[in-house]
């Protein structure tokens, strides 16, 4: 359950507050520097230069960001239930910060090594739902009531096609390691990904398990509960000062968190391309510029997608990604029960990529005949 | 000696959870008590050492069933605010009746058996043992359950689905 040997022959619990301890103070640094970074990366896909004026090129723009925030008055409206209300920020953050517990940053770094790492991480990341509805029902207001209600439903149906697409996964391990017993634990899977990453074996399946990544994490296309023009900021409206950074916290350490998950299961983590046995540097290295690429492809999607109406959003997940990923669960049962070589295993998840690539483009470059776009557009061709 | 006393930490938080559930006034609070309570259950779990269970107890209980409930409030109470609303109605007498009957079935069966001090502390079970049991020694019950679950969700949808006109 512990990695090799506690840091300095130390006692396993004060080896494990010291891992802790590190660990959020990187994550500190990591949030306050991506959401000034998110900044610089949107105003650059909109040609704008972003924030430039704190310190050196604007470096120091998070850390003035951080200071308004705590310093700013933290307000909880007379109609809100008051504990619901003032714990819904620690209960949602909680189950975050206890899944960046079991992520393994490089060989044996990591504060626990979990043999069912990834199990715990969706089984921990489910009871988030939990502080979002209590900010949603406790605030007292029909904004946030209307975002929870949202978030849970997206959460949940979300949910489904990103554990199914990990299981995906989770089955060509026991391919691996022979025997067909697979494994849960995150470090034996990047150490198994050291020759070819399983993005090459499972497009399909990175392709489900990042879309339903960015619809847990609410970010745009899928950022119904929170939407700005929409609802206001949703769960999180009458939130201010204090506790509203501490959900700005949960999502940019939520979406670092799941960015090093998704490149330890799908990337090949600190294994790919440079070996098991490469120096701690180089795979401390090779993680972060995973994640980072991950993050920037989130954003990226966030500047480039517009957002999606929910009933649109439940089809897809029930109607498309659901399907797909049980598709792909099965097709992977069948090659690995016999055996078949594992090229196979790549060519069907490729079709089923591009299945999945070409049925979005079809449905975003049709015309719509229903709905208010398509009575806009038919009025439009009517002779007056 | 350290898990010990954190045992009695975590059994006096999840007996006070479980006391919130009962007093609390308004069925919000009461949803939110019970989700502490099942989250010590499965830390209960991790005492015993079978981790794959604690973590299905969050899963289950602590993100699914406790989420319903929750949603299953936001969507029917008229009160958005979450304050305090009659929780007792004329369920009452039989609540009562269901409880004190539980409770003297638990304790009887408690004083009834003779607990035995094996000495040894419990072992952890791996989850490849548990997939086995279930999915061979155990195959025909698993498929049995997981009909029965596709039915209950199919049943489920026919009953919400708008037919047309109605």
């Amino acid at each position: 359950m512990l990695f090799a040997d506690p840091l300095f022959g130390l006692p396993s619990w004060v080896d494990a507050i010291i891992r802790v301890v590190i660990v959020v103070m990187v994550m500190t640094i990591v949030v306050v520097y991506l959401t000034v970074g998110e900044r610089w990366v949107v105003a650059r896909f909109q040609q704008r230069l972003g924030p430039r004026k704190t310190g050196p090129g604007g470096i120091l723009q998070g850390f003035a960001d951080a200071l308004k925030l705590v310093t700013k008055e933290d307000i909880r409206p007379t109609n809100a239930d008051r504990w619901v209300f003032e714990l819904a920020p620690y209960a949602t953050f909680i189950p975050v910060l206890m899944t960046l517990m079991v992520l393994p940053f490089a060989k044996d770094w990591g504060v626990r090594n979990l043999a069912l790492g990834l199990f715990y991480v969706f089984a921990i990341l489910g009871l988030n739902i939990v502080g979002i509805m209590m900010a949603g029902l406790g605030s007292g207001n029909k904004y946030a009531l209307l975002g929870g209600v949202r978030a849970a439903a997206q959460m949940i149906s979300y949910e489904i096609p990103l554990v199914i697409s990990l299981l995906c996964v989770v089955m060509i391990t026991g391919a691996d390691m022979g025997g067909g017993v697979g494994t849960l634990n995150l470090n034996v899977i990047a150490a198994l990904q050291e020759d070819r990453p399983y993005i090459v074996l499972q497009p399909l399946a990175f392709l489900i398990f990042f879309t339903a990544m960015l619809s847990e994490l609410h970010r745009a296309p899928f950022d119904i509960p929170v939407a700005e023009s929409e609802i206001v900021g949703g769960y999180f409206v009458e939130y201010s000062g204090i506790r509203w950074s501490m959900f700005q916290l949960t999502e940019y350490a939520s979406m670092w968190g799941f960015s090093v998950f998704g490149s330890v299961v799908f990337l090949g983590g600190w294994a790919w391309p440079f070996g098991v046995d490469a120096h701690w540097t180089v795979q401390l290295g090779t993680t972060l510029v995973k994640s980072l690429a991950f993050i920037i492809a989130i954003m990226w999607m966030r500047v480039t997608v517009p957002r999606l109406r929910i009933d649109q959003l439940m089809n897809f997940s029930w109607k498309v990604l659901l399907e797909l990923s049980f598709v792909q669960l099965i097709v992977n049962g069948f090659i690995l029960l016999y055996g078949w070589p594992q090229e196979l295993l790549a060519l069907t998840s490729g079709i089923g990529a591009v299945v999945l690539i070409a049925l979005i483009i079809r449905h975003s470059t049709a015309k719509a005949s229903k709905g208010l776009v398509g009575t806009y557009r038919t009025l439009g061709s009517t002779p007056q | 000696m350290a898990t010990e006393v954190l045992w009695w930490i975590f059994a006096a938080a999840i007996v006070g959870a479980s006391a919130g559930v009962v007093f609390s006034r308004s069925v919000l609070h009461a949803a939110i008590f019970l989700i502490g309570s099942m989250a010590g259950v499965g830390a209960m779990y991790v005492f015993l050492t079978v981790e794959f269970l604690a973590l299905v107890q969050f899963l289950i209980y602590g993100g699914a069933v406790t989420v319903l409930i929750l949603l299953a409030l936001m969507l029917t109470r008229r009160d958005a605010a979450g304050r305090p609303e009659p929780v007792n109605g004329p369920q009452l007498p039989f609540a009562l009746l269901l409880g004190i009957s539980l409770v003297t079935i638990l304790v009887a069966v408690a004083l009834d058996t003779a607990w035995g001090d094996s000495g040894e502390g419990p072992a952890n079970i791996a989850i490849e043992t548990i997939s086995e049991r279930m999915f061979t020694g155990f195959g025909v019950p698993f498929v049995l359950s997981s009909v029965l679950l596709l039915v209950a969700l199919i049943g489920a949808i026919i009953l919400a689905r708008q037919e047309e006109g109605e």
